[in-house]
């Protein structure tokens, strides 16, 4: 029985031992947590190696993992009182992890920094970053839903001008559609069981309710009462967005139904269109390179009255358990990852700079103008503490019921609209 | 009380050292097990028990409520109800298709014949595969336009995207990858039973099906309860598979009670809330756990 205190202490001694080592003569450690789990997580990792060769007294550990599971190792560590120095989330989701005690106001870094000042950003990209009128986040790129679209299929239906109202839309959607035969919806003899050319995607996940939330903020309506206690949906508002998007799955057969990989379907020509955010650009880059795919892109479409887009992008926070020590390189590495971001420009993300917007190598990137001149329509949805209560992309979320049940099983809306604006209500009036 | 030599203290002594160290082996033996028991199984639940009468959102201190999770679930909250409802209808279907098909597979690959290594492994191989990667490559063979079995029937039945058939591709999923398991548990069943109690029933003139009602099935009652059992907790605990499928939709058609535990637990931080289904959840399958046994030792004395 003695032989396995003796190893026991032997490994404690010596994990003590090394500890204790570490702490004299290794670098700082910086741990970095960020759910890019695509392409972008190498362009990440990218800067990350950049910034460690070139400050050897640093060393930055990049953790990637998709972003809701990483979220619930940060409340678990949280829990523990322990954290990344630093976290990288959404402007959306602020709300929540101040109101869990897990993020620090920035107020103070931003008060004696040199990279981030206000004016050195676009004002959309600063006010994100507030909740309750203090800074939480410190911005480092937007994304916004806008419309990529195939030129070739475009030049063969003989569309010149992408279209930009309402009207135009639905004309370019009608030529864009094929059935077998080649006819299109409202000719004599057009199939809809038979469609071989779709002229846009129509997503069944979250991002339909996304798409939604762009359209109800177009004809101006309002999610939330003011002081974030209750749904005041108008009715009538949402029916009319939701009535576009639904018309042109089941009325206008301009989109497919139940469609699942609509990346996939847009390289492949199935449909013409694609509505999606600007990390699809390192995809059609590439298939450009591979294929020669002839894409461009245009602002996400008005189709009522005022211009609006859903949009969201990434913020680097300061958790409230970050070591202490660490925090003055902390503060050095998000400065520099700032004041580069030219590098993550590949991601397709999109810069909210304006040295970089005014830099040559900008200038010299393809398909992100479009996306950029959209920025200012951003909305953002509700940075409230309940967030993920209201608009998770996963069931039960109500919006996301909503959308699904609506897009993919044709429900009727209005119903729809009200089960999904008192389930919100209900959410909200639990304390 | 006499009084023993000094040797044969000394003697009586060490036997009674030997004694005690023959005693504390078998519990040395099962000691890592009790410990990962306590620590990671029965010390968690007991602390949910606790949790689920508290308010906690994993960070700062819970608040006791008393029941009142229990009440909000139970009066309140309709997706509970559509969460229980989709659990109940998914065990209702998987378990007695994983029971049967697990049986008749056994039945067959229990055969002499050439093959029959080859058939057991293909049917228990799925078993091994991760669950997350059963959901993915099940995503794909279910995809509603460009999908394996939708290309060999010819019909674009929306499998994962509509309430009609959501739960039907989960299921299907799900019979694929677990069925091999059960056959295993049969097939090690079957073979307990001594080919004598065959041979005397073909003296006594019955013929394979009779052998099979008056002889396999008796004989596989142990297995088939356990099997049964194993079936119905690990139906109601399903969750790997809706999550990477399906997030629990469309809408809330695929939404099971332990889907439901993880999104209010971990997604929302309602720790509290979430320990309170898990606890409900528990009592179910232990109601569920004593009628079965009930039905098990009624049926054994049937028997004898």
């Amino acid at each position: 029985m003695r032989k396995p205190i003796l190893a026991i202490l032997i490994v404690v001694l010596s994990v003590l031992l090394s500890v204790g080592v570490g702490l004299a003569q290794e670098p700082v450690t910086l741990e970095f947590w960020g759910g890019w789990t695509g392409p972008d997580g190498t362009i990440m990792q990218e800067l990350v190696d950049e910034y460690n060769a070139a400050n050897p007294g640093v060393q930055v550990n990049l953790s990637v993992q998709q972003w809701s599971p990483l979220f619930d190792q940060f409340i678990a560590a949280g829990s523990a009182q322990q954290a990344p120095d630093i976290m990288s989330m959404h402007p959306q989701e602020i709300a929540q992890f101040v109101e869990l005690g897990l993020i620090e106001p920035v107020t103070e870094l931003v008060a004696t920094s040199e990279v981030y000042t206000e004016d050195a950003y676009l004002p959309k990209a600063w006010e994100l970053q507030f909740y309750n009128d203090t800074m939480y986040g410190l911005p480092f790129d937007l994304g916004v839903h806008g419309v990529y679209y195939n030129v070739d299929l475009f030049e063969a239906a003989g569309i010149e001008e992408f279209p930009t109202n309402q009207e135009e839309m639905l004309e370019a959607m009608r030529l864009l559609t094929l059935d077998a035969d080649g006819n299109h919806p409202g000719d004599e003899g057009f199939d809809p069981e038979n469609i071989v050319q779709y002229a846009i995607n129509m997503h069944t996940n979250h991002h339909a309710f996304y798409q939604w939330y762009a359209l109800y903020n177009q004809l101006g309506g309002e999610l939330l009462s003011e002081d974030g206690t209750q749904c005041v949906m108008d009715t009538d508002k949402a029916t009319q967005a939701w009535q576009w998007l639904q018309d042109l799955v089941y009325v206008h057969y301009a989109a497919p139904q139940g469609q699942t990989d609509y990346a996939r379907d847009f390289l492949t020509g199935r449909t013409a269109m694609l509505v999606d955010g600007p990390w699809q650009i390192p995809a059609m880059e590439a298939a450009a390179e591979e294929s020669g795919f002839n894409w461009a892109t245009a602002g996400y479409p008005t189709i009522f009255d005022e211009p609006a887009t859903w949009g969201s992008g990434h913020t680097f926070t300061l958790p409230v358990y970050g070591d202490p020590d660490k925090r003055e390189a902390a503060v050095d590495f998000i400065e520099w990852l700032g004041s580069n971001s030219l590098g993550w420009l590949a991601s397709g993300q999109l810069p909210v700079r304006h040295d970089v917007i005014e830099s040559e190598g900008y200038g010299e990137l393809v398909g992100r103008d479009a996306f950029v001149e959209t920025l200012q329509y951003q909305e953002l949805l509700p940075n409230i503490p309940k967030f993920n209560e209201i608009f998770a992309a996963n069931a039960p979320s109500p919006m996301n019921v909503m959308g699904q049940r609506i897009i993919l099983e044709n429900a009727d809306i209005r119903t729809e609209v009200e089960a999904a604006c008192s389930a919100i209500t209900g959410i909200l009036s639990i304390p | 009380m006499a009084v023993l030599p000094q040797t044969a203290r000394r003697a009586a002594g060490i036997k009674d050292g030997a004694r005690t160290t023959a005693r504390a082996t078998p519990y040395l033996f099962v000691l890592p097990y009790i410990l990962v028991f306590l620590l990671f199984r029965l010390g968690p639940s007991l602390a949910g028990l606790g949790i689920s009468l508290t308010n906690w959102q994993a960070v700062g201190s819970p608040q006791w409520v008393g029941l009142r999770n229990f009440e909000a679930m139970l009066l309140r909250d309709t997706v509970f109800g559509v969460a229980l409802r989709n659990t109940l209808v998914f065990s209702v279907i998987t378990v007695p298709v994983l029971l049967v098909m697990g049986l008749m597979l056994a039945l067959f690959l229990n055969q002499r014949m050439r093959g029959r290594a080859v058939g057991r492994v293909a049917v228990f191989t799925p078993y091994v595969v991760m669950s997350t990667v059963v959901g993915v490559v099940w995503t794909w063979i279910l995809d509603k336009d460009f999908g394996l079995l939708n290309a060999y029937t010819g019909v674009a039945t929306p499998w994962l995207v509509s309430e009609r058939f959501a739960l039907a591709g989960i299921i299907l999923a799900t019979v694929w990858w677990t069925v091999g398991y059960n056959m295993v548990l049969f097939l090690a069943g079957l073979q307990d039973i001594p080919e004598e109690l065959y041979e005397a029933a073909r003296i006594d003139g019955a013929n394979t099906v009779n052998a099979f009602r008056f002889v396999t099935l008796p004989m596989l009652a142990p297995t088939m309860f356990v099997v049964l059992m194993l079936t119905i907790i690990n139906s109601f605990q399903i969750f790997d598979q809706v999550y990477v499928m399906t997030s629990g939709g469309p809408g809330t058609a695929t939404l099971t009670l332990v889907q439901y535990i993880y999104t209010q637990s971990f997604q929302y931080q309602k720790f509290g809330y979430g320990s309170a289904i898990a606890v409900v959840l528990f009592l179910i399958l232990v109601v569920v756990a004593i009628f079965q046994t009930r039905a098990y030792r009624r049926g054994l004395e049937g028997v004898s």
